[in-house]
């Protein structure tokens, strides 16, 4: 089957009809204001943003800008605000949406162009908060006749496992209002990935964390909003994380005030 | 780092990068247990003395004020207004501070200081008065 064929096929399982999408452009080079543009595209019911975008980029407009590469939500690359609310461009899907689409780049992020966005403040945060093993041994060469393993019980796995389906998408950050007000602010996702491997029996990391955790800047400057939980593509539960993280630094400096 | 500087709003709640917020949990603590006490003692509180007794439902000497001052001042007394009275101004003065930093008002470190050090006083005040009921 051609490429054309098979969009026949898809088109034709059910009723087409055309929307009208509004995207914010953003085009340094040549305007220094953001601006909105209308496009007219044919979707079905089986039509998801990224596909309405890849329709724009490949039939209507190719100087449009977005990222974009799983279609499948495990990559977290196509984060767009959809009439306001962060969404994936793949998980979102046209027919939910009656009336205007208004498409922009996630909020809280600088834009470089059009729908894509500067995430590096996000990277920045995860990286503070170390999320990967830390294990107190060094880490022993292969014996392929005796292969050593972490174990872990499935009691151990299920403490931090729904905390462990973050994406990265960032989606969380847009939805958050205290990230919006403080760019500082670790945030929903690093500090549910930093919760996530405190959870977890084969780290050692937790001291190191927590001296992250437990700045203004790190649970404290959460407060409870739960937006990000609502709009987490992955039902991560990143409110839940970071409250459960405010015990632990609780803990932490109790801990630390007794010890001196 | 530099091109976000832009975009970084001047209001900053701490501008040490790595100072372990010490604070922090006590505040968060007092207003954990300050919503409890709103949730959960607040509304009887408001049915018997604002609802049921103005209403006449509850016999009139149930709060005669010999009864109330002898309930009142008393160690259970003492942890009745620390519970209906103090508790629940540091949940106030928590919500209050985190709200004036969302509307951008006055800067947190004052704010802190104002909102934690009103709920203290009025604390500090709520028990004085029952202590002195007690010696008195």
């Amino acid at each position: 089957m051609n490429t054309e064929q098979i969009s026949t096929k898809r088109v034709s399982t059910n009723n087409i009809r055309t929307k009208q999408v509004s995207v914010k452009r953003y085009l340094p080079d040549s305007s220094a204001e953001p601006y909105w543009q209308q496009y007219e595209l044919p979707v079905d019911d089986s039509t998801s943003l990224l596909d309405a975008l890849n329709h724009i980029k490949e039939q209507l407009d190719s100087t449009l800008s977005y990222r974009w590469s799983c279609r499948m939500a495990i990559c977290g690359s196509c984060g767009v605000m959809v009439n306001g609310i962060p969404k994936l461009g793949c998980k979102t899907f046209l027919r939910d949406y009656e009336g205007e689409i208004r498409i922009e780049p996630l909020s809280h992020f600088p834009v470089q162009r059009d729908l894509v966005v500067d995430m590096e403040i996000f990277l920045e945060h995860l990286a503070a908060v170390k999320p990967y093993l830390i294990d107190d041994n060094p880490v022993k060469a292969f014996d392929p006749n005796a292969p050593e393993t972490y174990r872990q019980s499935p009691k151990q796995l299920a403490r931090y496992k729904q905390f462990a389906n973050c994406i990265n998408c960032g989606l969380c950050y847009s939805a958050c209002p205290q990230f919006g007000l403080n760019q500082e602010f670790l945030g929903p996702a690093a500090l549910t990935l930093a919760h996530r491997y405190n959870l977890d029996s084969r780290d050692h990391g937790k001291k190191q964390r927590m001296a992250e955790l437990n700045r203004h800047e790190g649970v404290w400057s959460c407060t409870f909003v739960g937006f990000c939980s609502q709009v987490c593509p992955k039902n991560v539960d990143p409110a839940a994380a970071v409250n459960q993280g405010k015990v632990e630094a609780a803990k932490h400096t109790l801990i630390a005030l007794f010890k001196g | 780092m530099s091109k976000l500087s832009i975009n970084r709003p001047s209001m900053n709640k701490q501008g040490a990068q790595h100072k372990q917020a010490f604070d922090e949990p006590l505040w968060w603590g007092l207003f954990s247990a300050g919503g409890v006490c709103f949730a959960v003692i607040l509304p009887a509180v408001i049915l018997f003395i604002a609802v049921l007794l103005p209403l006449g439902l509850l016999p009139a000497e149930a709060l005669s004020y010999e009864r109330a001052s002898a309930l009142l001042f008393s160690v259970p007394g003492f942890l009745f207004v620390g519970a209906v009275v103090c508790l629940p101004l540091f949940h106030a003065a928590h919500r209050l501070r985190h709200g004036l930093f969302d509307i951008s008002v006055g800067n947190d470190t004052l704010n802190k200081k104002l909102m934690y050090g009103g709920a203290a006083l009025l604390s500090i005040l709520a028990l004085g008065i029952v202590v002195a009921g007690m010696l008195g």
